[in-house]
């Protein structure tokens, strides 16, 4: 087979690169764009984990989106040089022939029709999938923007639009991948692995089964540029050239523009409750009880200094409790003593049982020793109360 | 001897009775292990009602003792209250508590402070609640307490064991519908600003005002024992299930008519997207994309058509996106469908443009997909027959 070893040029280097620019973001635009659709879905959590997290999910798909633009400008510039200055046939654009080539496909398959259709540069499956591709393109790109940049975007459209972009983007989402998976999976890699995207070439064996027409032509030496004298080649140049230089100027500001011309929202969180967590509803501020004590000229009396250590240190119990029967909240309390007699015996501190019990040691609450010898001082005064 | 003889063959027969009954109680009860409800304490501690030596003295009112710091410790106990707290109706004695007090006098008083007071008894708690106490040792408050913040609340300042009612039915485990509106008047002993606001809120006027028994108390959102700083990331990215727990349970809303898709078209949206996403790989991680919380308020909480603050006014609602966008301008608050569903009459355009993609993306793809499979079929028959495409 002769036609196994004679190869022709399909792609060259610059159409290769920029398949793969858009083999690699459309690829991760899909990994991370759908995750984001169906949010609740085990493996959308997954592809988000693999991200780290569905910031980066996000940083990555805008990357991706930023690397397409970039490569459909160039697909542009690219297609007009090749019309414009080399004069190619626009081999891409859809006509007639396409329809009929595609019934016939069906045609044929059904078993209807004994011949498959003869196509030439691209076929109908080829160009469908390009249209399909643009179109999705422009859906995804015009939505894209809506939703990068919805407060530019709401000050010409209504706020619905944001949404409405949203649903558009997710569809067609769907749809883009799904068919990708579809229709290029089975034409190019699983019918027959056409490697010639890569490769850049394809057989002649290969051309006869899919692009006989093309063959023909190349055969005939009708394919290829067709301007050939290098003068009317310069000529187009130098008008081409600078026309694509503003071209691309104003595409890369699109692009410039699209991706950081406006501040959507603050990266802060919004601000917290200022409401002060704790404020206790009965702030009960009880002036701290200062110890009794007595001035150094001051003479020992019930009211200035008995009275107050009394109903400091011995209220609790020998108050309104009045254990033993003893009270000592007031004067004639504190004389009137308890079930078992006087505690105190005005002028006699040393049968006093008072002084007994606290020099003792061992009652419940313990008088200091300034405490007890003021005591016994006021009781051998004879008890003065004021 | 007659009448002596009859008595004596009652005490006799009433002694009688008493060891029968006791042995059978005793079988009884040794069969039928007690069932303990969820939440009920596992009580580790005999009854026992030797409280009347306590109570010789404790009962008497204003029995108070002045702290080292000048506060007073109120030292009587209400007897009658007392006697209708939990711990009473239980059979818990004073001294299973206060394990402390062996005698009179009492061994020498340490605490310094009202507050010391506190802190040497509430750990007593676990004996009979330990699954509590130790859901505590994992909240906020605790961390406070660890950090040296001796206002960080423990067992009794919630539930003062000398006036505490039952709050869990005993067999159910359920909160009482009486206990349920004491929670936020708990919680506002400290935290009364929060209680002010909440009192405000529908939830808390609700629950004020008309006792209503379906809206959240402070712990519905908080948590009991091991209540989480509120502060979080963790907190703040999970608090979307935490609103939706109530407001997508038909059994609640209906009542209300309040809608219970709101979980499902926030995560539709892009900000509940970002969120379902964070909790699920990184929600311990800081995102500003905002929560229920951000526009229906914290604890002040309004209907969303109150006539001033309801977020259904879109001037009300921009002013919430401008928080976050400040550049937002009046078209904003509708890029964000607010709950709804879209139809032909909310969002008809969002409507519209998905039915468009529902016969799309089928109609496409079943092409390609016809076309597929035909074309697949022809060459496997073709080969088969040996034929030449």
């Amino acid at each position: 087979m002769s036609g196994e070893t004679q190869n022709y040029q399909r792609f060259p280097v610059a159409r290769r690169i920029e398949h793969i620019m858009m083999l690699l973001s459309f690829g991760l635009l899909g990994l991370t764009g759908l995750p984001q659709k169906f949010p609740t879905l085990g493996i959308s959590i997954f592809i988000a984990s693999l991200f780290g997290s569905v910031e980066n999910l996000r940083l990555v798909h805008h990357i991706s989106a930023t690397v397409m633009m970039l490569g459909t400008g160039w697909h542009i510039l690219v297609a007009g040089y090749k019309v414009f200055v080399n004069k190619e046939p626009m081999s891409m654009l859809p006509g007639i022939k396409d329809v009929v080539d595609g019934i016939q496909a069906i045609f044929y398959n059904l078993g209807l029709k004994k011949k498959f259709p003869q196509m030439g540069r691209f076929n109908f499956e080829e160009k469908l999938e390009y249209w399909a591709f643009v179109w999705g393109a422009i859906v995804m790109g015009l939505t894209g923007f809506m939703m990068w940049n919805p407060l530019t975007t709401l000050k010409i459209l209504p706020g619905e639009a944001i949404p409405a972009a949203k649903a558009a983007h997710g569809g067609e989402a769907i749809l883009a991948v799904a068919a990708i998976i579809i229709w290029h999976m089975y034409g190019v890699h699983l019918r027959k692995f056409n490697k010639s995207m890569f490769t850049g070439k394809m057989s002649e064996t290969d051309m006869l089964h899919e692009h006989p027409l093309e063959l023909a032509d190349l055969k005939a030496g009708l394919a290829g540029p067709r301007v050939t004298d290098p003068k009317d080649l310069r000529k187009r140049k130098a008008i081409f050239f600078p026309i694509a230089g503003i071209l691309s100027l104003a595409m890369l500001g699109s692009v410039y523009g699209f991706v950081s011309g406006e501040k959507t929202a603050v990266d802060i969180l919004p601000p917290a409750s200022t409401i002060q967590a704790y404020l206790p509803q009965t702030p009960t501020p009880i002036a701290s009880q200062m110890p009794v004590v007595l001035g150094p000229n001051d003479q020992v009396t019930w009211t200035n200094y008995i009275g107050p250590l009394f109903q400091q240190k011995c209220t609790s119990c020998h108050g309104a409790m009045a254990f033993g029967g003893l009270s000592l909240v007031t004067y004639a309390d504190a004389l009137r003593g308890g079930d078992h007699g006087p505690v105190i015996i005005p002028g006699d501190s040393t049968d006093s049982t008072l002084v007994i019990v606290h020099s003792g040691g061992n009652h419940y609450v313990q008088l200091s020793a300034d405490e007890l010898k003021n005591i016994i001082q006021w009781i051998d005064k004879g008890v003065p109360e004021q | 001897m007659r009448i002596f003889s009859t008595s004596f063959k009652v005490r006799y027969l009433a002694i009688f009775f008493i060891i029968a009954g006791s042995i059978m109680m005793g079988t009884l009860l040794a069969k039928t292990q007690p069932v303990l409800a969820e939440g009920q304490p596992n009580p580790a501690v005999k009854p026992s009602n030797e409280d009347s030596t306590c109570l010789g003295c404790h009962s008497k009112s204003g029995f108070v003792k002045n702290l080292p710091n000048g506060e007073v410790l109120l030292l009587t106990i209400d007897e009658e209250h007392f006697s209708q707290t939990v711990h009473s109706i239980e059979g818990l004695s004073c001294t299973d508590c206060h394990l402390d007090i062996t005698g009179f006098p009492h061994d020498n008083f340490t605490a310094q402070s009202l507050r010391e007071v506190s802190m040497q008894l509430y750990t007593l708690c676990k004996k009979c609640h330990e699954k509590q106490y130790d859901q505590t040792l994992d909240s906020i408050h605790q961390k406070e307490l660890a950090a040296g913040n001796s206002n960080a609340a423990i067992c009794t300042d919630c539930h003062n064991p000398h006036i505490q009612k039952r709050i869990t039915d005993a067999t159910t485990g359920q909160i009482l519908p009486e206990a349920r509106l004491q929670i936020p008047l708990t919680c506002a002993r400290c935290h009364s600003a929060i209680y002010e606001v909440y009192k405000s809120s529908v939830h808390g006027a609700a629950l004020t005002d008309e006792k209503n028994q379906d809206v959240p108390t402070c712990i519905s959102c908080h948590g009991v024992h091991n209540i989480q700083d509120p502060r979080t990331n963790t907190f703040r990215t999970n608090s979307p299930l935490l609103c939706s727990g109530c407001h997508t349970n038909p059994d609640i809303m209906n009542k209300y008519n309040l809608p219970t898709n709101v979980l499902n078209s926030y995560v539709a949206d892009f900000h509940g997207t970002t969120i379902t996403l964070f909790e699920e790989t990184s929600a311990g991680t800081l995102t500003n994309k905002p929560v229920c919380y951000d526009c229906h308020g914290v604890h002040d909480i309004k209907r969303t058509d109150d006539p001033v603050y309801g977020i259904a006014m879109k001037n009300n609602l921009l002013k919430k996106c401008q928080v976050c966008h400040p550049d937002a301008n009046a078209n904003f608050p509708s890029a964000w469908m607010s709950h709804y569903i879209p139809s032909a009459t909310e969002y008809p355009l969002v409507y519209y443009i998905n039915i468009f993609y529902k016969f799309l993306i089928p109609t496409v793809l079943g092409g390609m997909a016809f076309y597929v499979i035909i074309d697949f079929l022809h060459r496997m028959i073709s080969r088969l027959k040996g034929a030449q495409h």
